[in-house]
C-alpha cells in the first residue's frame, strides 16, 4: 500500500497513538545524546541524528529482569514476568541499517528454544523505517548488501519528499494497519520526488570471499595486527545493532531480588573466563577474532545471515580507530 | 526432552536439596527433588546432558547432571566450589530450595554403544559427567561388553564418589583401575600411583569392538588422546565432553562457542574426531 | 566566536617524529615504538605499534592523533611486547599519565624512550577525524591545556605550538556545577549516569586502571552491581573516580571514549581541584610515589574530625 503523509500529519499520528497509550519509540535526545526511545510527544522526535545505539534495544534492551525471586527459610517463590507487560509499540524513524538489523535477530532468538521476551516484543511492535539522507565515512550499508532505501525489517516505509511529507510504504500487515486504522492522516502519493538519499563510498564486500578466508583462517598472523591495539571494552558490542551476547546476573537481597538479562561483549576478557581461571580466549586478538568470525562466518554458518547491517556505529565510536569496515575490506582482498 | 510449557525460557524449575555429600573437602554432591510434582514426574534427560542451577541471589551455574537417567525421582549435581554461585550452592543444607534449567545440550549415543566394550578414562573433578553414563551402562549392564573404569586424581582425598568406586571395585563385572599421582598415595593406598595416562598405557584395554569415554582437565585429554590412539582406537571410537563458560545454555548468549560449534547445543558430547577438527578455543 | 587553531606546525613535527623513530629503530634504542597512523577514515589516525625501521614512515602527527598511547605501556596491554627499551609517541597531556605510572612502579623511565610533541590541541570526540580544528572543535580538555609542550622527554622536534588564548571549559563547567544546589547536582548527575551502558570503555582506555582485576570485575562479594541501572551506574563512576582521585592528570580519555557522552572528566577535574585547594597538589608534573590520598602529613586538613 502506497501513500503520503504530511511531516504534521506524521506527528499528529504518533501523538494519537500516544494518547491511546501505544508505546512510541523513536530517536530523540536524552541529556545531549541521541537515543531510541519513548517519546512523550511526536515533537521530541529528532529524525535527523542516527541514534547512538541502534534500535534493537526496542525488542532486546540493555537490561532486563526476567524473573524475580522471593526466599522465606527454605522456600523459594519465583515470578515469572508476564508478557502482557510488553505494551503494544510503534518504533518509528528507523535507519535502514537498523530496520534491517531486526529480521537478522529473530533467527537467533527463535531457533529452537524461543525467547519470549524478544519475540513477544517483536509481535507487539510495527517498525517505521526512514530512509536515510545522510552518510558519513563509517557508513558501508551498502557493503554488506544493504542501501539508504533498504525496507527490509520495516512494517512501513517513509521516503522523504523535496516538497516535504513522505511516500508511506507497508511492507507488511502491521504496517497496512498503521495506515488503515489512521486513513484520515494519508493521501494517496503525490508527484514529489524524494529528497536525495545519503550515498555512503564503501564498495560492497564480496561477502562469500570473506567467509571462505574465515573458514581457513582462525589461526592467522593478522588477527594480531588487526587487534592487538583492541583496549577490551564492549562500546563496538553495545552499539551494535545485531550483536546480542548477553549476561545474566542475580541482583538483590538475601531475601528477595531479581534476574536480569544484561548485555555483554564478546571482547571482555570476561566474557568467556573458566570460574577456574582457564580462559579460553586469553588475549585481545583471540577476542576481537571471535567478534569477526561471529559476524561473518558462524552467523553465517548457523542461520544463513551476515551479523553486520553496516551502520558504521563501531567505526565512530571504537575508542582506538578499529575499523571493521577496513578489515572486512582488505580479507576480501586476500 | 523436557517440555517448557512455561513459555520463559530462563524460568527454572525448584528443587529441594535432599541429600548433601562431600565428596572430597571442596567437592560436593546434591541430590536433588523437584518442587513441582508434574516436572518431578516429566523430567527426563539422557546421560551427557548438563543444567543450569541457580543459587537465587548469586546466579546460575553450569555442570553436568551427574546421576543416571535410570535413577529416577531424584537428579544430583557434583560440583567444585570455585566461584561465587557454587560457594552459594554448598551453603545450601537439605531442605533449601536451589533452582534448576534443563536438561540440556546433546548426550552420549548410548543405544551406539550396545554391544561393545567401554572404557572409562577420568581425572579429577572430571569423573561425574561419565558417572552418569556409568551408572546408565551398569543399570543395563547386559546390554554392553566389558567395562573397564580407569579414574585418577591428584590425592586419594581428590578422588570424588569415594563409595562408589569401592563398589566398582567389589564388583565382578567392572574392572575398576585406580590411580592417585605420584605422592597423593597415604599409607592405605590399593590403588595404583601414576598420572592417568601412563595407568591407562599399563592397563591397556583393547581397541576392538571398544568405545573409550574420556573426561579431564585438557592436560589429561592431551596426553590421554595419544595412549588411546596407541592402544589402536581410532578418533571415531573416543568421546569426550567439553565444558565452557555458559549462560543461557539455550544457543542464545554467544559465548560458549569454539569456532562454530556451540558447546551448548551441539555438544558436550563430542568424538575425538570433532574435537580436533575445532579451532583450540576450550 | 570560533578562533582558528594554528596547526601548520604539525607537518613539521611529523616529519621529525618519523626521523627520530627512524634512527632510534636502526640504531636498536629502542624494540618498538608506540604512536599514531593515518587511517582510513578522511583526517582520521589511530594508535600504532612499530617494531621496524621502515614502518617508521607511517607514524604521523595531526589534530586527529587523540589517544593517551600511555595505556599501550600499562600490565593491562600484554599484548604489546615489553621487551627492552619502548618509544612512545606523548603529548605533554599523556606524558602526565606516564609520570604517575613511573610513581606507581608500573613503569621504569630507563625503559622509556620518550618522543614529545609540541602540540596546539586535539579534536573533540564529537567531531568527525577531517574537521579543522578550532576553537569550537577543539577537545575540551585542550582549553585548559598546560603542558603544550613535553618537559623531560628524550626528543622534541623543534617547532612551537600557537594556541590562542581560551575559555577553559572544565573550570567553567565546574563553577556552573557547583553554583547548583547539590539536589540539582545530584539530578545532574543522575541523569548522566542514566546514560551509562557498562561498556566500561572509560576503563580500558585509561592508563590509570591498571588494575589485574578490576574491583567491578570481582564477584566476592559484587561490590558494584554490574546492570547498567541507576545503582551499579553510580556506583561505578564515584568508585571510579575516586580510585583516580590524586592520579588522574586529565588526559580526559575516558570521557572522549564514552559512547553515552557521559563528561566524565569533569568528575576528575573536579576532584583535581579538590586536591589542589585541600593539599596544593596536582598530579602528573613529577614523578611522585605517593598522592596526598595514601600519604599522611600533619599539615592535612583535620576539620573533618569533629
Amino acid at each position: 500500500m502506497q501513500k503520503f503523509i504530511s511531516e504534521q500529519n506524521l506527528h499528529t499520528l504518533l501523538d494519537k497513538l500516544i494518547a491511546e497509550g501505544t508505546r512510541v519509540v523513536a530517536p530523540r535526545m536524552n541529556a545531549g545524546t541521541p537515543l531510541y526511545e519513548p517519546l512523550k510527544s511526536a515533537s521530541e522526535m529528532v529524525a535527523d541524528q542516527l541514534p547512538r545505539r541502534s534500535g534493537k534495544e526496542a525488542f532486546f534492551p540493555l537490561c532486563e529482569d526476567i524473573m524475580t525471586y522471593e526466599k522465606e527459610g527454605q522456600k523459594v517463590t519465583l515470578k515469572d514476568i508476564d508478557p502482557a507487560r510488553f505494551p503494544e509499540t510503534v518504533l518509528v524513524g528507523v535507519r535502514p541499517c537498523d530496520a534491517a538489523a531486526i529480521p537478522v535477530l529473530d533467527a537467533v532468538f527463535s531457533w529452537d528454544y524461543k525467547d519470549e521476551f524478544f519475540l513477544e516484543r517483536r509481535k507487539k511492535t510495527t517498525i517505521v523505517g526512514l530512509a536515510c539522507t545522510s552518510a558519513d565515512d563509517a557508513c558501508f550499508c551498502t557493503a554488506v548488501g544493504l542501501s539508504p532505501s533498504e525496507t527490509r525489517g520495516s512494517d512501513l516505509f517513509l521516503t522523504p519528499l523535496e516538497d516535504g511529507g513522505y511516500a508511506c510504504e507497508s511492507y507488511s500487515e502491521k504496517g497496512e494497519a498503521l495506515i488503515k486504522g489512521h486513513l484520515e492522516l494519508f493521501a494517496e502519493p503525490g508527484n514529489s520526488r524524494a529528497v536525495s538519499l545519503a550515498q555512503p563510498q564503501t564498495e560492497k564486500f564480496d561477502l562469500k570471499k570473506v567467509k571462505a578466508w574465515l573458514d581457513e583462517h582462525f589461526e592467522d598472523s593478522s588477527w594480531d595486527s588487526i587487534a592487538t591495539r583492541c583496549v577490551g571494552c564492549g562500546a563496538c558490542a553495545f552499539v551494535c545493532p545485531v550483536c546480542h551476547c548477553f549476561d545474566i546476573v542475580d541482583e538483590g537481597t538475601e531475601k528477595s531480588g531479581k534476574r536480569r538479562k544484561n548485555w555483554d561483549a564478546c571482547g571482555f576478557w570476561k566474557f568467556t573466563h573458566h570460574a577456574s581461571g582457564h580462559n579460553p580466549r586469553d588475549q585481545q586478538p583471540k577476542r576481537y577474532r571471535n567478534r569477526i568470525m561471529h559476524k561473518f562466518k558462524y552467523y553465517e554458518d548457523k542461520f544463513g545471515q551476515t551479523l553486520c547491517t553496516g551502520c558504521g556505529r563501531c567505526i565512530r565510536l571504537c575508542p582506538v580507530g578499529i575499523d571493521i569496515a577496513q578489515i572486512v575490506e582488505e580479507i576480501s582482498k586476500k | 526432552m523436557c517440555d517448557h510449557t512455561n513459555k520463559n525460557i530462563y524460568l527454572p524449575y525448584l528443587a529441594t536439596v535432599e541429600e548433601v555429600i562431600d565428596e572430597t573437602p571442596d567437592v560436593r554432591t546434591l541430590r536433588l527433588v523437584f518442587q513441582d510434582e508434574q516436572v518431578r514426574e516429566n523430567f527426563t534427560f539422557r546421560a551427557g546432558q548438563f543444567g543450569e542451577y541457580s543459587a537465587f541471589g548469586a546466579g546460575e551455574s553450569t555442570f553436568c547432571i551427574a546421576s543416571s537417567p535410570t535413577r529416577t525421582g531424584h537428579i544430583e549435581c557434583c560440583f567444585r566450589s570455585v566461584g561465587r554461585v557454587t560457594e552459594e550452592l554448598r551453603r545450601l543444607e537439605v531442605g533449601d530450595t536451589m533452582g534448576v534449567r534443563g536438561p540440556y545440550g546433546n548426550s552420549f549415543p548410548i543405544e551406539e554403544f550396545f554391544g561393545k566394550n567401554l572404557v572409562f578414562v577420568a581425572g579429577g573433578i572430571a569423573l561425574p559427567p561419565l558417572r552418569t553414563l556409568i551408572w546408565n551402562c551398569l543399570d543395563w549392564r547386559d546390554k554392553f561388553g566389558d567395562i573397564t573404569i580407569v579414574y585418577g586424581a591428584r590425592t586419594e582425598s581428590d578422588l570424588v564418589y569415594k563409595r562408589e568406586l569401592k563398589e566398582w571395585q567389589e564388583r565382578a563385572d567392572v574392572r575398576l583401575v585406580k590411580t592417585v599421582d605420584p605422592g597423593g598415595n597415604g599409607p592405605e593406598w590399593d590403588g595404583k600411583v601414576g598420572f592417568v595416562p601412563t595407568i591407562l598405557e599399563e592397563a591397556a584395554p583393547s581397541a576392538d569392538n571398544t568405545i573409550a569415554l574420556v573426561c579431564g582437565p585438557p592436560i589429561m585429554i592431551k596426553f590421554t588422546l595419544p595412549v588411546l590412539e596407541k592402544l589402536g582406537f581410532t578418533d571415531e571410537q573416543v568421546y569426550t565432553t567439553l565444558e565452557n563458560r555458559m549462560k543461557c545454555g539455550l544457543g542464545k548468549c554467544g559465548r560458549c562457542n569454539v569456532g562454530n560449534v556451540y558447546v551448548c547445543k551441539d555438544g558436550p558430547v563430542f568424538t575425538a574426531k570433532q574435537v580436533k577438527a575445532m579451532p583450540m578455543e576450550f | 566566536m570560533t578562533k582558528s587553531i594554528d596547526t601548520s606546525i604539525y607537518a613539521a613535527v611529523s616529519e621529525a617524529i618519523r626521523a627520530e623513530a627512524q634512527r632510534i629503530l636502526s640504531d636498536g634504542t629502542v624494540t618498538a615504538i608506540v604512536g599514531y597512523a593515518a587511517a582510513r577514515r578522511k583526517g582520521s589516525a589511530q594508535p600504532i605499534v612499530i617494531s621496524s625501521a621502515d614502518d617508521a614512515a607511517k607514524l604521523i602527527f595531526t589534530p586527529a592523533c587523540v589517544n593517551n598511547l600511555a595505556v599501550y605501556l600499562t600490565k593491562a596491554k600484554k599484548e604489546i611486547p615489553k621487551k627492552g627499551k619502548v618509544g612512545i609517541v606523548v603529548k605533554g597531556c599523556d606524558l602526565k599519565a606516564l609520570s604517575g605510572l613511573m610513581g606507581e612502579s608500573q613503569l621504569k623511565r630507563e625503559d622509556l624512550y620518550l618522543i614529545g610533541v609540541p602540540c596546539a590541541g586535539v579534536l573533540a570526540s564529537t567531531v568527525q577525524p577531517a574537521t579543522e580544528l578550532t576553537s569550537d572543535s577543539i577537545a575540551p580538555k585542550c582549553t585548559e591545556c598546560d603542558a603544550q609542550l613535553p618537559g623531560g622527554c628524550d626528543f622534541v622536534p623543534p617547532q612551537a605550538p600557537l594556541t590562542p588564548g581560551q575559555t577553559r571549559k572544565y573550570a567553567a563547567e565546574i563553577a556552573r556545577l557547583e553554583a547548583l544546589t547539590p539536589a540539582e547536582r545530584w539530578a545532574y548527575w543522575k541523569e548522566q549516569f542514566s546514560k551509562c551502558i557498562k561498556c566500561y570503555a572509560c576503563r580500558q582506555v585509561c592508563p590509570f586502571c591498571f588494575c589485574e582485576q578490576c574491583l567491578c570485575d570481582r564477584n566476592k562479594p559484587q561490590m558494584v552491581d554490574t546492570t547498567p541501572r541507576p545503582a551499579g551506574n553510580t556506583a561505578w563512576h564515584i568508585v571510579r573516580a575516586m580510585h583516580l582521585a590524586g592520579r588522574c592528570a586529565g588526559c580526559a580519555e575516558c570521557e572522549r571514549v564514552c559512547p553515552m557522552d557521559i563528561p566524565l572528566n569533569l568528575l576528575n577535574r573536579k576532584m583535581a581541584k579538590e586536591l589542589k585547594e585541600l593539599y596544593d597538589y596536582e598530579a602528573g608534573f613529577e614523578v611522585n610515589d605517593k598522592g596526598p590520598l595514601n600519604s599522611y602529613t600533619e599539615k592535612d586538613d583535620q576539620s573533618f574530625i569533629k
